[in-house]
This record gives C-alpha cells, sequence and structure tokens, in this order.
C-alpha cells in the first residue's frame, strides 16, 4: 500500500515541520532580495545622450553609491541590472543580447529614455529598433529625452521596491 | 587651375567643365566611366586624398557619383562627376591609387549598392552584413518587415 493515492477529500493541516520550512524559506528569500537590492552593480550600456545623463547620477550630487548602485568593473559578468540608454540600431542589438546573455541571473533591466522605449526620435528609421522590450524583458522605464539624473535615482529606487517585495524575482 | 588645363588636354573628348557655386572648387563632368581609373592616377599627385565620395540617385536613368579630391597645400577642392546606368551601376575602383577611397567606396555599396571592380574588401561597413536592401535608393520603402527585421531567431 505505498503508492496509495491521497484522499482529495481529507484536509490535513500543514506539520509542524513543514510550517517551520515554509517560514524559513520566507526568511531567507526576504534576506536575499533585500540584499540584492541593496548591491545593484549595473552595466552601463549607454549608446547615446542619455549616457551624458548617466555621468551625473554616479557623481557627486545625485550620488549612486548611496543606494548600493556601484559603477565597478561595468562588465556583464559581474552586473546584476542593465542600464540601457539611447537608440539601438539593428546592428547594436546582437551586441546588446550577448551582453544581456553573459549576465548572471538574477538580472534586471532598466530602458532609459525615449529611443529605447519606444524608438523615440527615430521611430520611423530603417535602422532603429522600436523599444528594447521586444528584444529583452525590461523591469523600469525611465521616460524623457533624455531623463534628468534624478529620474536614474527615481528609478534606481523603485526597482529596489520591488525586488524587496518579491514583485521583481528578474529573469 | 593648371591642373584642370593639362586634364581638359589630356582627356578632351571626355572632360567638360560645369559651374560651381564653391569659389574654392572645380567641377568636372567625365562622361567616360572607363577613364576614370587613368584620370585619378593622373591627379593623384597632386590630389593626395579622396575628401568625400558623394551619390545621387537619379532614378530612372542615373546614379550620380561625385568624387570630391582635396590637397593639403591650399585646401583646393576637384570634383568628378561621373553618371552609372541605374540597372547596372559598376564602376573601378581607385581604392588602390588613393587608400582614403576604401571605406567611401565601402559605403556607397553598403547604402546604394554601387559595385567597385577591383575593390580590395567589398563588404558593408556600417549595416549588418545580412541586411535586407539598400536603404538610400529612391525606391526603398520602409516596410513594416523592414521596420521589425533584427537578424535574430527570438522566441518569446
Amino acid at each position: 500500500m505505498i503508492n496509495e493515492e491521497p484522499n482529495a477529500d481529507e484536509f490535513s493541516y500543514p506539520g509542524l515541520g513543514e510550517v517551520m520550512f515554509m517560514k524559513a524559506e520566507n526568511f531567507i528569500n526576504s534576506v536575499l532580495s533585500w540584499g540584492r537590492s541593496r548591491s545593484l552593480w549595473p552595466l552601463t550600456f549607454g549608446t547615446k545622450c542619455c549616457a551624458m545623463e548617466m555621468i551625473p547620477f554616479g557623481a557627486t550630487k545625485v550620488d549612486a553609491d548611496r543606494t548600493g548602485t556601484l559603477f565597478v568593473g561595468d562588465s556583464p559578468r559581474q552586473a546584476d541590472l542593465i542600464l540601457c540608454s539611447g537608440t539601438i540600431s539593428k546592428k547594436m542589438v546582437r551586441r546588446l543580447l550577448s551582453a544581456y546573455e553573459q549576465m548572471a541571473s538574477p538580472k534586471y533591466v532598466i530602458a532609459v529614455g525615449a529611443c529605447n522605449i519606444s524608438g523615440g526620435l527615430f521611430h520611423d528609421s530603417y535602422n532603429s529598433i522600436e523599444g528594447i522590450d521586444r528584444i529583452i524583458p525590461v523591469d523600469v522605464y525611465i521616460p524623457g529625452c533624455p531623463p534628468r539624473p534624478e529620474m536614474f535615482m527615481d528609478a534606481v529606487l523603485a526597482l529596489q521596491k520591488l525586488i524587496r517585495e518579491n514583485k521583481e524575482q528578474g529573469h | 587651375m593648371e591642373t584642370v588645363e593639362r586634364l581638359k588636354s589630356e582627356f578632351s573628348s571626355s572632360l567638360t567643365s560645369l559651374p560651381s557655386t564653391n569659389a574654392n572648387e572645380t567641377l568636372l563632368l567625365l562622361s567616360e566611366n572607363e577613364a576614370l581609373k587613368k584620370l585619378v592616377k593622373s591627379i593623384s599627385t597632386e590630389f593626395d586624398i579622396l575628401f568625400t565620395l558623394l551619390v545621387v540617385d537619379r532614378p530612372p536613368e542615373a546614379f550620380e557619383l561625385n568624387y570630391v579630391f582635396s590637397r593639403y597645400r591650399d585646401s583646393a577642392l576637384l570634383t568628378i562627376r561621373v553618371n552609372l546606368n541605374h540597372d547596372k551601376p559598376v564602376i573601378d575602383s581607385i581604392a588602390k591609387i588613393l587608400p582614403s577611397a576604401e571605406w567611401e567606396e565601402r559605403e556607397a555599396y553598403d547604402l546604394f549598392g554601387i559595385k567597385f571592380r577591383g575593390h580590395p574588401d567589398l563588404r558593408r561597413i556600417l549595416l549588418q552584413d545580412d541586411w535586407p536592401g539598400r536603404p538610400l535608393r529612391k525606391d526603398f520603402v520602409v516596410t513594416d518587415e523592414i521596420r521589425n527585421w533584427t537578424g535574430l531567431d527570438l522566441k518569446f
């Protein structure tokens, strides 16, 4: 009688061990997501003028380091977050995808600027991608042409909040 | 310019002077395409660089190629204009005579589809290698197919 089907009508409460395991799992997950949200190392994939606004985001006035967003390494292998800004041309798509695929999971994407979200100024061109969410999944969008450095900070804080609330699991 | 006088005596039948808006520039129309290589060879002692290569699409008759030569000595400009057949745009490459022509010719090949005979490395320079079409031609239309093309096999 080993492989007997459990009776569906019979409801049983989870045992103490099971409850302890679930509690511990929740706790570990919350600690992990707290840690992840406080150390988002970005890969700066800047192709155009939005990348100029990314410089003051890392500089003194709007200090990205306060949130744990450290501009170190700047290599896809060490990055958790890709700050993709500027027009992505059809030739650049393969480079973007190759950088994205090299990042370790969980990884997050912030799309910066009008060109990145919808094609922007170059939306009807023969050689631009109308929004990178056609290629890779995007978590937070920053509108603007180009957006202010403060909006980068806003986007990072929004992403941190999503990660802490376990709404954003990464990809 | 004494070069122009010399060229006119050398290529008397096929060279015509055209009026130019720029006082520093001399504009010459070459009617015989085969003579281009010989002409460039003869001016390459005085004009060091190919400043730019301008292509104008004039359907249905011709592609108009403007070779703008320049020199370091007094920055004088000499433009040689050549008309190509629109159905078969083929011309001799001058990249072996003036190395600065190599990338200009690759750009013209990339965006207009003009073929340069004897070019050392005739590949696309700006667009992806498997890009469909020649985008700066007048008959090129940006369709949805072109707009959505990435050349990637993406599965969602």
